[in-house]
């Protein structure tokens, strides 16, 4: 076997938009470590999110790519289509299929999730036209068998399942929606916000059945043609989807020599280090910690993983000054039917000092949670997404939100104006974007509500000791320590 | 007397999104076509991939080149985006690559 082949300076495990993205940032910083992206997906990253659009034939396959054809080899990242077995952390290395040893000096593990899929005591789930949305595959098949379906059956009650129902219904095709509780996206709405979302897709033609399970799926000769529930009731249908949603892909963490801490996903600190050396976490895999509650959690999400994606790639380049001290808020926007569903921060935060407002105005739902005259989290259900991201950075850099307090809840804030009263930069100052230094932030001019020195690091929470040093007056620290702030303010 | 000039003040004139905040956009972009979709001066096919690439850093393209100049900022690839992103933002910067380039 040829001595270079089988090692790396830099091995990515999953080739999902955190591990493609890893290796592009690494290569832009280490041009002459050699790369290599360990995958047994069998095509290049795709958009994800963008399957709802190619289930609808509004895309083809070509279009989901997330970067042109060809930008592995134009960047000497080699792809190696293979499954890794195990990790022998103490040699650095792994072993491949077919007990091929392959050696690394960095390893990113970014394996995603895997579907929740049906309980494995459920009769029926292996009868053709059962399908678990999750991959490309998935969908492929998915849109194979469209034109001969009269009726269908989707089960869970996510952002997932809300889709997939529209996606049903787009095709003109009888839509039962089966939902466990009373109302959906019940870990993320309240009642008021899931009652909005139930009754539009009711609207939109959807037959929705609330506190329903599915009992046994039917079948004749091998092929599915109904569902029977809880409640006794027989739904006949030609194809039963299925989005329970997902969780991290923890299997080869498992199969590591040196245990990998874990807790709903792979327990990671703010730089994605976890607490075996030269072993980092990114993606839906890494059980990241909200700044905000200083809780670790998977935050399965598109622009997350991202941007995971881009502190890793620092990282396994060894150039963590270059990475962003913290990953901000959570942040969560689609389209749910006719409505646009926006969640920044966390505004089901309950805790003394913190008010929640709420607004059922103009056919839509918002809910603020304010701390002090901070905004910690924003959650909008309308027919117009605001300026999500900038929602997001309000959160972030901790302005006062007061002078816009009555826009947020009417849904209707215009951020833009509202960072240029803050002084934004003008344009003229704005940097160009060939000459924009690395990772070069611009000034923060808004008011923080807490100085550093009422916000000390929180030391020890993360799983490889202290977080790094964070400037103080950075618009993250604020976030950052906001916990221990409001645990310190209980204290007598 | 300058407190009350200042009261009658344009806002400070300011882009759209500041170049930071379009990465941080193209980062956000889920690839789902739509703002694509509902353009009326997109004449020949482009892929979001390779138009996000060149928007920030990466070679502009010929068709990606025309695509730019078409723009009239008429902002009909806003509201169906599902994320909330500024499609429209985005291409203002592309234009202004075109122009240092």
């Amino acid at each position: 076997m040829n001595g270079r082949l089988d090692r790396a300076e830099i091995v990515i495990v999953g080739n999902g938009i955190a591990g493609i993205t890893a290796a592009l940032e690494a290569r832009r910083l280490a041009p002459e470590k050699r790369i290599v992206v360990i995958s047994s997906q069998l095509h290049p990253p795709i958009h994800t999110p963008a399957l709802k659009q190619f289930a609808c034939a509004r895309l083809e396959r070509e279009q989901l790519l997330v970067h042109p054809a060809g930008i592995e080899r134009q960047q000497r990242i080699h792809v190696i289509t293979s499954r890794v077995e195990e990790i022998q952390a103490q040699s650095q290395y792994l072993l491949l299929s077919g007990n091929r040893p392959f050696h690394y000096g960095k390893l990113l593990l970014a394996t995603g999730s895997v579907p929740q899929g049906l309980p494995e005591t459920l009769p029926g789930q292996h009868f053709d036209g059962v399908l678990t949305l999750h991959r490309l595959r998935d969908y492929l098949d998915l849109r194979r068998r469209l034109p001969t379906v009269q009726e269908a059956v989707v089960i869970g009650g996510g952002a997932h399942a809300v889709e997939t129902v529209m996606t049903l219904l787009y095709w003109g095709i009888r839509t039962h929606w089966l939902l466990r509780g009373e109302y959906p996206l019940s870990r993320q709405l309240d009642a008021q916000g899931g009652a909005l979302v139930r009754e539009t897709l009711h609207r939109a033609g959807a037959i929705i059945h609330q506190g329903i399970e599915v009992v046994d799926i039917v079948g004749r000769i091998g092929v599915v043609v109904g569902v029977i529930t809880n409640q006794r009731k027989m739904i006949p249908c030609q194809l039963v989807l299925v989005c329970t949603g997902s969780r991290p892909a923890i299997e080869l963490s498992e199969r590591c020599s040196m245990p990998l801490c874990r807790q709903h996903g792979i327990l990671v600190d703010d730089l994605l280090r976890t607490n075996v050396p030269n072993i980092f976490a990114a993606g839906d895999v890494a059980a990241i910690r909200d700044p905000q509650t200083n809780r670790y959690a998977p935050r399965a999400q598109w622009y997350a993983a991202g941007e995971q994606g881009r502190i890793a790639g620092a990282m396994l380049a060894d150039r963590p000054d270059l990475t962003r001290p913290l990953l901000g808020v959570s942040w969560h926007a689609t389209h749910l039917g006719e409505l646009s569903l926006l969640i920044a921060g966390n505004p089901h935060l309950q805790y003394p000092g913190i008010e929640t407002l709420t607004d059922a105005s103009q056919g839509g739902y918002r809910r603020l949670a304010l701390f002090e005259d901070r905004l910690i989290g924003y959650l909008s259900l309308g027919h117009i997404q605001p300026d999500s991201l900038a929602i997001k950075r309000l959160i972030e850099e901790g302005h006062s939100v007061r002078p816009i307090l009555k826009a947020l809840l009417k849904g209707d804030v215009d951020a833009h104006h509202y960072f240029a009263r803050l002084q934004a930069p003008p344009v003229q100052a704005l940097p160009l974007i060939n000459s924009q230094p690395e990772r070069q932030r611009l000034p923060i001019t808004g008011k923080l509500a807490l100085t550093p020195e009422q916000l000390p690091l929180l030391a020890g929470s993360s799983p490889t000791g202290p977080s790094p040093k964070v400037p103080a007056g950075s618009s993250a620290y604020s976030h950052h320590t906001l916990w221990s702030y409001l645990e310190q303010k209980e204290r007598p | 007397m300058r407190k009350l000039l200042r009261m009658f003040a344009p806002p400070p004139a300011g882009l759209h999104k500041t170049v930071s905040h379009i990465a941080q956009e193209i980062n956000a972009c889920i690839g789902c076509n739509e703002c694509l979709l509902a353009c009326p001066a997109l004449s020949e096919p482009i892929t979001i991939d390779v138009l996000n690439h060149a928007t920030v850093h990466g070679p502009i393209t010929e068709s990606v080149a025309h695509f730019a100049r078409s723009c009239y900022q008429c902002g009909a690839c806003v509201p169906p985006c599902p994320v909330g992103l500024h499609r429209d933002a985005m291409m203002l910067w592309l234009k202004i690559r075109l122009l240092q380039e």
